[in-house]
């Protein structure tokens, strides 16, 4: 999922301050797991908002926000007069969640209340962490399932830099040494011979901004088959 | 004597350091390396080192070169994409530039640039291989170069790390893509550092490609010059890979704040005597740390000059 923290309330009330009346969207999805764009997180928006003299026109908690059609549907469906009311609407999801907003409101000013931070496995609850960096090309298969790309700061993919440290990165002592991990794994399902291949420079072109995919099957033309 | 001669020649060959100051004024440094110059062999010089910016590596090699001094260029991932570092190696060979280290390069968070996007594009393994393609003609993508490098290519291993295996994993890889030679993270404990010889010398000749006119990989120990107790204790609590053993920390301790640089010297240069005596590896790499004008002293004391 995709993992959000509130941004800084000072940057948010900057952002806003010319506006006075807001609907607020938030996610059911990652923002409401992170606690940053559910229910509660919306009450607690709408009562500080309004401590500040403002307004709430509506609120709306979309189920997947950012599938465009879908939040389109839903938000004509449930929330269209108070969408029309608001000045502004403050998206409380992820980058993706905000610019959803942006193309379905041409004409009016979009703002984020979060951060977005990364892509994150959830541990235990409000507990997130990065594994994956979703950088096109995977190499989980030679490492044991543990991506360096992710869990080095480095991203190295030969193998330990010289900062390792008794199992810890030099960066910092709580984050476990990627290849310390990657060789521990290997060596427990007895595939170390993994680790010795050299591998290559890695082909950032396979993650050149901005991705997209469709794997839509267009029958008139008979171009875009899903692989 | 080149050092690539040196290293074939089968004497013992010594290494020191330089790291380049941060702002123009090199009046001190080179004062400091002017000490060195026909004593060692071939002196490093440090690419941004601890991530600290500083002057650019191949602009002080360039320096040295015109003191009479042979350089090795130290060159990390850190800072540079794969064009960068391929521009960078052509430009540092037509200086006169020979001798390259390739290393990965500590992180931007130890620096004084945190904010800095870190790069590691290629990484210390994959630099080793770039610059055997230059050396042949190539850049790293296949075409073809007007004119060739003619770099000999090192690299960094830690003798003390800790688990050992995955560090000689890599160690064997690089061996395996074409390093010449490599200067050790610094070793303290001279019958730990032998335990790591017994592996590393299992790679007597390069083993894939038995480079013509190449007699096998040199290993070159790291020896980190111990200035005050103080200091001992501080790598040993935040430099990985450098385990100064309690007996040194002791003596350095005993000798008093005025003798403790002495005690260092002392240290250093018996260290040096044991490796060599004990035919232990081909040399060695001191790195004084700014007391680079200690470096003739500690050679002395060695028996080296």
């Amino acid at each position: 999922m995709i993992i959000t923290k509130r941004r800084d309330v000072k940057e948010l009330q900057e952002n806003i301050k010319d506006y006075k009346s807001f609907f607020l969207l938030g996610c059911s999805e990652c923002a409401t797991l992170c606690a940053t764009g559910g229910e509660p997180e919306i009450k607690a928006l709408k009562e500080e908002l309004e401590k500040q003299g403002k307004e709430v026109t509506g609120s709306f908690v979309a189920k997947t926000g950012c599938q465009v059609l879908g939040t389109k549907v839903e938000l004509k469906k449930s929330s269209k007069e108070a969408l029309d009311k608001a000045d502004c609407i403050l998206v409380m999801s992820c980058g993706a969640g905000t610019q959803t907003s942006v193309e379905l409101f041409e004409d009016k000013p979009v703002y984020p209340t979060n951060d977005s931070l990364f892509l994150g496995n959830m541990t235990r609850m409000q507990m997130f962490d990065e594994r994956c960096s979703l950088c096109g090309e995977c190499i989980l298969d030679g490492t044991g399932g543990i991506c360096p790309i992710t869990a080095c700061p480095k991203g190295l993919l030969n193998g330990p830099c010289g900062g390792t440290n008794e199992g810890k990165c030099e960066v910092s002592s709580e984050i476990d040494c990627a290849w310390v991990r990657i060789y521990n794994r290997l060596s427990k399902i007895n595939r170390l011979k993994d680790m010795e291949q050299i591998v290559e420079p890695k082909n950032w072109a396979s993650h050149r901004k901005p991705m997209n995919l469709n794997t839509r099957e267009k029958a008139s033309s008979g171009k875009d088959k899903p692989v | 004597m080149s050092f690539k001669d040196a290293l074939n020649s089968g004497r013992f060959v010594v290494t020191a350091e330089a790291g380049p100051p941060k702002g123009t004024d090199i009046s001190k440094i080179v004062h400091e390396v002017e000490a060195l110059k026909g004593k060692v062999d071939a002196v490093n010089v440090t690419d941004n080192q601890s991530a600290v910016m500083r002057i650019s590596s191949t602009s002080f090699c360039k320096i040295l070169i015109d003191m009479g001094i042979e350089p090795i260029l130290q060159m990390t991932c850190r800072d540079r994409n794969r064009i960068g570092l391929q521009s960078d190696l052509l430009g540092a060979s037509i200086l006169g530039i020979r001798n390259v280290l390739c290393m990965t390069g500590d992180h931007p968070n130890a620096g004084d640039h945190k904010e800095a996007k870190p790069v590691y594009d290629i990484e210390s393994v994959q630099l080793l291989g770039v610059i055997d393609a230059l050396n042949n003609g190539k850049d790293m993508m296949g075409n073809d170069l007007q004119g060739s490098t003619d770099y000999l290519q090192g690299a960094v291993v830690t003798p003390e790390a800790n688990p050992l295996e995955p560090q000689l994993m890599k160690f064997k890889k690089k061996v395996n893509v074409g390093a010449k030679f490599f200067q050790t993270q610094a070793v303290y404990n001279i019958d730990n550092f032998k335990s790591f010889m017994g592996h590393a010398r299992k790679y007597p000749v390069h083993p894939v490609r038995k480079d013509a006119g190449y007699n096998g990989v040199k290993i070159l120990a790291g020896l980190v010059l111990l200035k005050s107790a103080g200091m001992a204790n501080f790598m040993n609590k935040f430099v990985p890979g450098i385990i100064v053993p309690q007996e040194l920390i002791d003596e350095l301790k005993a000798a008093g704040k005025e003798k403790a640089l002495d005690t260092g010297i002392d240290i250093m240069a018996s260290h040096i005597k044991q490796l060599k005596a004990e035919n232990v590896c081909d040399g060695v790499h001191i790195m004084a740390i700014g007391a680079e004008d200690k470096v003739p002293a500690i050679m002395e004391r060695a028996g080296l000059l």
